[in-house]
């Protein structure tokens, strides 16, 4: 069961999808159009804000949910897609979307990712990949190149990046896209279809960091620099392309769709919804429960 | 004849000894009598020493009990392995099979001379009634119900049923080899008769059921509708039942990656509008502590079990401890209370778990079930407990009037707020760790931070007055106590009837409340108490250190404990509370002297 298909489709403004608090990004923070994205992506999508659950961990990113309308929940490091699945296989006709920085993803909370992807829980997964830690002052990030230099590693890393898009595309992930806020109404596209999507999506938002981000990751310069998927004809549904495409991160800014598997395998709320339906019925009332023990 | 009978056997794995107990279990529960089986393995998964402890009783039972009155050891190697589990005294009958090599007056009992010592070709008896050395079990099972005298009819319908799905020619073997045991114990009575007295109990509406299982059950009476956990012992059965059980009821249970998304995907449940549980054991303990720490500011409902296991760090996993008490009520950053519950049976598990997710639902928290491998994996025979006055309590949602203006961490009276959920219109708010507002914006202000903490912890007052959680008995005004928790509990309760009997004048005090400390329950008590133990299986007395950093106890209480693994016995604990009062009667002698004079 899609998330998008449990209660009539209304209309709805991007503004809808605002709440009363203001940001507290730096001035001209990426995050900012990623948060207008979503909104835009939101009001497409037409689901009344009572029915979205917005989750996020820690880092810059992560305050996203507050600054919606939704219900939402600021969880902590690194947790935000446990308590999603939580959200959602309690409750399947929540819309449930997810965000994070690359830290909360794919460091302190990279354990969980996989796990996502393998049961197919029906969420939506946000990453504002600014390859940085921004929340704690510029460390290196799992994302950072090699030999960056930063607070932590005043003398250059000495780790490899790790690919966002490699690392989910290898699990199985049936929806993989990448945007950008230097190009708005792509990034609204991605995010949107990822909603509608039947199943875990993932989108890595190249968002820039203005504080301790290197000057090539401007959005000034993604400008310069990013192609989209589609006008290279790349047929998404292909997954050898889309990882042979992935390999790309760090030295090309793609966008648009990398893979959109066309059979996604069901969701684990339908599977689960289904397990119920099946053994709906063979039990004893809750109220009699201890019978089952019953000595013979 | 006898009215109490503890019977402990072992051998090796696959030797079905655990099976035999639990065979002769479900025949003796169908009886009337009480009954309670405790299994004990070593680290092996399979193979490797096991061994079973049985107690049947016509009266209900409160603890394993003490030394053991019928000893069978299919060999000796295995059985000195549960060397404490397994006391031999000198009223025991031992029995083992002749094959050991082992002279009847040179047992590997240092120290010990049973009253009566039997040996006999088990094995070979069962290679002869059977076929095969495998139903060994079986002819002890017929040693039992011979010299025991329980209806050998419900012990074959019983094995009929247990062994049925194997096929005929198995059970025709097993009951052949039941019959050969039988018939060795008719021509060997014991010279110090093991009868059973007549069951005092009904047969009719008994159930047989471990205390992780019972667990699970309650969960589903209460309502529960999302477990999510990781498998880790002993724990883990109460996973195994829910993943049968919990999508009748339209739940879903999901064995997540890890620990953590374990209790993750439980709060996130909580936070949908759902009843949700998590159950691990120590390790799995410290590793839920942040998540743990987000419910409590987030103020979601939430069920945490944590089965008690040997530690530190991976310690003893099959045996019991009641070493994570310090964990359960400080394993937290900030200012945190939570609500810690320890039951003292199997049955007791069922109407504590309840009673955890009534008062999670109640009071918006985490409550931590604290229970021990002890209670959590020994089965136990109990009449149908009664459930129709067990009230199930709903968390408070926001009226039509107060989604108006929705606060969801609004300061009431009680300092519990209503709480929305999402798909509720008008409830939308923003859950966090972060601290916030009352209408749950962040913040990082002071003022806000220490009325938040102050409602988080105040909330939880009314706990400290819930008597119903703590079991009192004995005279008000008795000089000596005797304080236990946990499995020990039943221990206890056991030393503190021989020590009436004896004419002790004692008092007995069980908190199933432990944290957060009801100070008032505690003094009231202690009031006339001039020396008592509080009795308890870690090394540190957790339970006495926590008490006293809450209450002044009188000078001479003092803690009576042991690490885990190493069981501690009603006899071990009478003694001392003897020793106690003839200290006591010794300080008193002088003074009363001094009166007269």
């Amino acid at each position: 069961m899609s998330s998008t298909t449990a209660t009539p489709v209304e209309e709805h403004q991007a503004g809808d999808y605002k709440s009363e608090l203001k940001p507290i990004w730096c001035p001209a923070c990426g995050d900012y159009g990623v948060v207008q994205a979503i909104y835009r992506a939101l009001a497409k999508v037409g689901r009344p804000p009572h029915e979205i659950a917005f989750v996020s961990g820690i880092g810059c990113s992560s305050r996203i949910p507050g600054y919606t309308s939704a219900y939402g929940f600021n969880s902590v490091h690194g947790r935000a897609l446990p308590i999603a699945q939580g959200i959602k296989l309690a409750n399947q006709h929540l819309l449930v979307l997810v965000a994070g920085g690359d830290g909360d993803a794919f460091a302190i909370g990279g354990g969980h990712v996989a796990h996502a992807i393998r049961r197919n829980v029906d969420l939506t997964y946000i990453v504002m990949d600014n390859q940085i830690y921004g929340l704690t002052k510029g460390q290196v990030s799992p994302t950072s190149p090699r030999g960056l230099k930063s607070a932590s590693s005043p003398l250059g890393s000495l780790e490899e990046p790790l690919n966002p898009l490699l690392y989910v595309l290898g699990y199985g992930c049936s929806y993989v896209a990448q945007g950008t806020p230097a190009n708005m109404p792509g990034l609204a596209a991605v995010i949107e279809e990822g909603i509608r999507f039947p199943g875990f999506a993932f989108i890595n938002v190249r968002s820039p960091c203005v504080t301790y981000g290197r000057p090539e990751q401007s959005l000034k310069a993604h400008k310069a620099t990013m192609e989209a998927l589609t006008d290279l004809k790349h047929d998404a549904s292909d997954r050898m392309k889309a990882m042979a495409l992935a390999s790309e991160y760090g030295t090309k800014l793609y966008t648009g769709v990398f893979y959109r598997n066309p059979e996604p395998p069901p969701t684990y709320g339908a599977a689960t919804h289904e397990r119920q339906e099946q053994m709906k019925g063979s039990a004893l009332p809750r109220k009699r429960i201890l019978e089952t023990f019953r000595s013979r | 004849m006898s009215s109490d009978l503890i019977i402990g056997m072992a051998g090796s794995g696959g030797d079905g000894i655990v099976s035999a107990g639990d065979a002769f279990m479900t025949a003796a529960g169908l009886r009337g009598y009480h009954a309670l089986l405790t299994k004990s393995f070593g680290p092996q998964i399979r193979g490797g020493e096991s061994s079973c402890r049985l107690r049947l009783c016509t009266e209900p039972i409160l603890s394993t009990g003490g030394a053991i009155d019928i000893a069978v050891a299919l060999n000796w190697e295995d059985f000195l392995k549960f060397g404490g589990e397994l006391p031999v005294g000198g009223a025991t009958t031992v029995v083992y099979d002749s094959r050991t090599g082992v002279a009847p007056d040179h047992l590997p009992l240092p120290g010990v001379r049973p009253r009566e010592v039997i040996s006999l070709p088990i094995g070979e008896m069962a290679k002869e009634a059977a076929g095969t050395e495998r139903a060994k079990n079986l002819v002890v099972l017929g040693l039992l119900s011979g010299w025991t005298g329980l209806d050998r009819e419900l012990i074959v319908e019983g094995l009929r049923k247990r062994f049925g799905k194997k096929g005929p020619e198995v059970v025709a073997g097993n009951e052949q080899a039941f019959a050969a045991g039988v018939q060795w114990a008719l021509d060997h009575p014991l010279t110090q008769p093991r009868t059973l007295d007549p069951p005092t109990g009904p047969g009719k509406d008994k159930i047989t059921v471990d205390g992780n299982e019972i667990c699970a059950a309650a969960a589903l009476f209460a309502d529960c509708e999302f477990f999510s956990g990781y498998p880790i012992t002993p724990s883990s059965e109460i996973m195994h039942f829910l993943g049968r059980e919990i999508w009748k009821y339209g739940g879903t249970m999901v064995q997540a990656e890890d620990e953590i998304a374990g209790v993750g995907q439980a709060v996130g449940a909580s936070f949908a509008g759902k009843k949700a549980m998590t159950a691990t054991s120590g390790p799995g303990m410290s590793l839920k502590t942040e998540m743990l720490g987000l419910a409590s500011i987030a103020e979601l409902p939430l069920v945490c079990v944590n089965v008690q296991r040997g530690g530190p760090s991976t310690g003893i996993p099959t045996k019991s401890e009641q070493a994570d008490l310090f964990q359960a009520c400080f394993s937290a950053h900030g200012d945190v209370v939570r609500p810690v519950l320890s039951p003292i049976s199997v049955k007791d598990t069922f109407f504590l778990t309840v009673e955890a997710f009534n008062i999670a639902e109640q009071y918006q928290t985490p409550v931590i079930l604290l229970s021990d491998q002890e209670i959590a994996q020994r089965k136990e025979t109990l009449i149908l407990p009664d459930t129709s006055g067990l009230e199930v309590v709903e968390r408070r949602r926001p009226t039509e009037a107060e989604l108006e203006d929705y606060q969801r961490f609004r300061h009431t009276e009680s300092l519990v707020s209503p709480i929305s959920h999402p798909g509720m219109p008008g409830g939308n708010y923003l859950a966090s760790g972060i601290e916030h507002t009352e209408s749950g914006a962040p913040t990082a202000s002071g003022e806000a931070h220490a009325r938040m903490n102050e409602k988080r912890i105040h909330k939880l007052d009314p706990l400290k007055h819930r008597r119903d959680l703590f079991l009192m008995e004995g005279d008000e005004k008795a000089p000596l106590a005797l304080v236990a928790w946990g499995s020990v509990a039943g221990v206890v309760r056991e030393a503190f009837r021989s020590a009436l009997e004896e004419g002790l004048q004692v008092k007995l005090l069980v908190p199933k409340l432990l944290y957060p400390v009801a100070e008032e329950i505690y003094e009231e008590f202690f009031h006339w108490v001039q020396a008592g133990l509080v009795v308890e299986q870690s090394h540190q007395g957790q339970l006495y250190r926590v008490i006293r950093m809450f209450v002044d106890l009188p000078a001479n209480v003092w803690p009576f404990k042991r690490s885990g693994s190493n069981p501690i016995l009603p006899p071990a604990v009478l003694g001392r509370l003897e020793r106690l009062a003839l200290e006591l009667q010794q300080r008193q002698a002088p003074e009363t002297q001094q009166a007269d004079g």
